[in-house]
């Protein structure tokens, strides 16, 4: 410690203990911009967990229904943005007939839109290859009313079209015809309630996806085979995107998480140091007075 | 009226509770119908609660900004947030484009909803690392080992940790899906067993808070 006068040393722990926020605030925007402008580009091992949900979509045969609810709102756009990215990329890749919809209505533009722009990407056409059916009220609701009835809860999709006449939707009349389906939630309704709701009762296969908060808490579903597979956070789209062999956000982004992550580590750590210093200098000074 | 107000919601209740709890287990085709038109019926509710959300939000603020309470500024600048976007989404009939080219209400959600909610959320890293310095501290052997496993995680969830730490990548997994999923599971359980005695002290009348108030 720097002094020689052990009240000067007391005074250096105790104001780091209370050093100002916004110094943290800027360790931390450096921490995130600088692998952003500079990326180094550490291999990213593949998880168990997200192997899951890719082995199935490589598994399915061409022509199979895939539906995917986009279940999060510009929020969560940094982490389930890209894992929706990859997964239409694979899914129109292995020339599935892609159902999107989304149960929360501030995510409708948000999910219109990446369905558009992959599917341009990727040469496929609206009604024929892929359907985005929009958003309906009624949350839980709609799961079960796609379940009974897939026209009954989406007589049209999100451009007007009826769905009764729509290629991609032949032979599809319920949830029970679906092959697999993926879940990309931030929240509720989301993973726990397509399970609950839709694949307990009308028997398709289902994996998830969810924001890095949420994936501890879909441990058990993934564990007892519930679902699938989970892409968990930035770390799992990086994965998918690694798997897919495609260098996209959330590659881009794991340098920017793997420092920041460093510095609130090496942040903590100090915060003890300096409080443990502090303590045990409070015990020697009580001793002393004593 | 309390016959009205309280006996047959408790009634409805009753009867339709019990009725679909059966109705799970009877896969006959009129109970399937029946199911079909309650989701349905759910549905339109849930469109009418929107609505009456909505209309709720104007009167809690349009009562701040008419008797001027403090911070009626930002209620004024909400009320006209959300008409601008009512006009300007009925305006573009709920399209944020069309034919390719954004409409309006594709423009204010594109450049005004998104970027706001993002950097709402995106700011929570700056605060979560400074709670963290000035919280997260070994007081005792819990919080010591809280710590730890955090750490461990933290590190193994990113490439950098990996690399640093080959160890730690392996040691995140196996906290997550052995410690972190048997005391999910357990708190699942719990929750579950909590709301299943909750729907039935509803259906039965026992619990009748979601009634609301007012006078008997």
């Amino acid at each position: 410690m720097l002094g020689d006068d052990e009240g000067e040393t007391v005074s250096f722990t105790e104001r780091m203990l209370k050093i100002d926020r916004r110094i943290i605030f800027l360790v931390i925007g450096f921490c995130t911009l600088l692998p952003l402008l500079y990326p180094v580009g550490l291999p990213i091992k593949i998880s168990q967990e997200v192997r899951g949900v890719y082995d199935h979509i490589e598994s399915l045969p061409e022509g199979s229904a895939f539906l995917l609810s986009l279940d999060f709102d510009p929020a969560s756009k940094p982490e389930l943005h890209p894992q929706s990215i990859s997964l239409l990329r694979h899914a129109f890749r292995k020339n599935l007939r892609v159902i999107a919809l989304t149960l929360w209505v501030s995510g409708t533009g948000m999910a219109d839109q990446v369905i558009t722009q992959v599917a341009r990407e990727m040469g496929k056409e609206n009604g024929k290859d892929y359907v985005f059916l929009g958003w309906s009220p009624g949350g839980t609701a709609v799961i079960i009313n796609m379940g009974q009835d897939l026209y009954g809860a989406f007589p049209a999709d999100y451009n007007g079209k009826p769905t009764k006449e729509l290629p991609v939707l032949h032979g599809i009349t319920n949830l029970r015809d679906v092959n697999y389906a993926v879940s990309l939630g931030a929240g509720r309704p989301g993973v726990e309630e397509w399970y609950v709701f839709g694949k307990d009762k009308y028997k398709f296969e289902m994996g998830g996806g969810c924001t890095g908060v949420m994936a501890p808490g879909l441990y058990p579903l993934l564990r007892s085979g519930q679902i699938n597979g989970l892409i968990g956070g930035l770390r799992g789209a990086a994965e998918y995107e690694t798997l897919m062999g495609q260098r996209g956000r959330a590659i881009a982004g794991m340098d920017a998480q793997s420092a920041t992550h460093l510095a609130i580590i090496v942040l903590v750590i100090m915060c003890n140091l300096f409080y443990f210093s502090s303590r045990s200098r409070a015990r020697s000074q009580g001793q002393a007075g004593a | 009226m309390i016959f009205l107000r309280r006996q047959i919601p408790l009634l409805i209740t009753l009867i339709t509770g019990l009725v679909f709890a059966g109705q799970y287990y009877v896969p006959h085709p009129a109970s399937e119908q029946m199911l079909t038109s309650v989701t349905k019926w759910l549905q339109i509710i849930g469109g009418f609660a929107l609505v009456l959300g909505v209309s709720s939000l104007f009167h809690v603020h349009a009562v701040k900004i008419r008797r001027k309470e403090a911070g009626w500024g930002y209620s004024f600048v909400l009320y006209v947030g959300m008409l601008g976007t009512i006009a300007v989404g009925l305006w573009s009939n709920g399209k944020e484009a069309v034919d390719g080219a954004m409409t309006a209400f594709g423009w204010i959600y594109n450049f005004m909803m998104v970027p706001l909610q993002s950097t709402m959320f995106a700011i929570l890293a700056f605060f979560i690392a400074s709670a963290a310095y000035r919280s997260f501290r070994a007081r005792s052997r819990e919080a010591a080992v809280l710590l730890i496993a955090a750490v461990i995680v933290m590190m193994g969830r990113v490439p950098l940790g990996e690399y640093l730490i080959p160890l730690s990548g392996d040691l995140s997994q196996w906290i997550l899906n052995v410690l972190n999923a048997s005391v999910r599971r357990a708190i699942l359980i719990g929750v579950s067993l909590g709301t299943v005695a909750l729907s039935i002290k509803i259906i039965f009348g026992m619990e009748r808070s979601y009634l609301g108030g007012g006078k008997e």
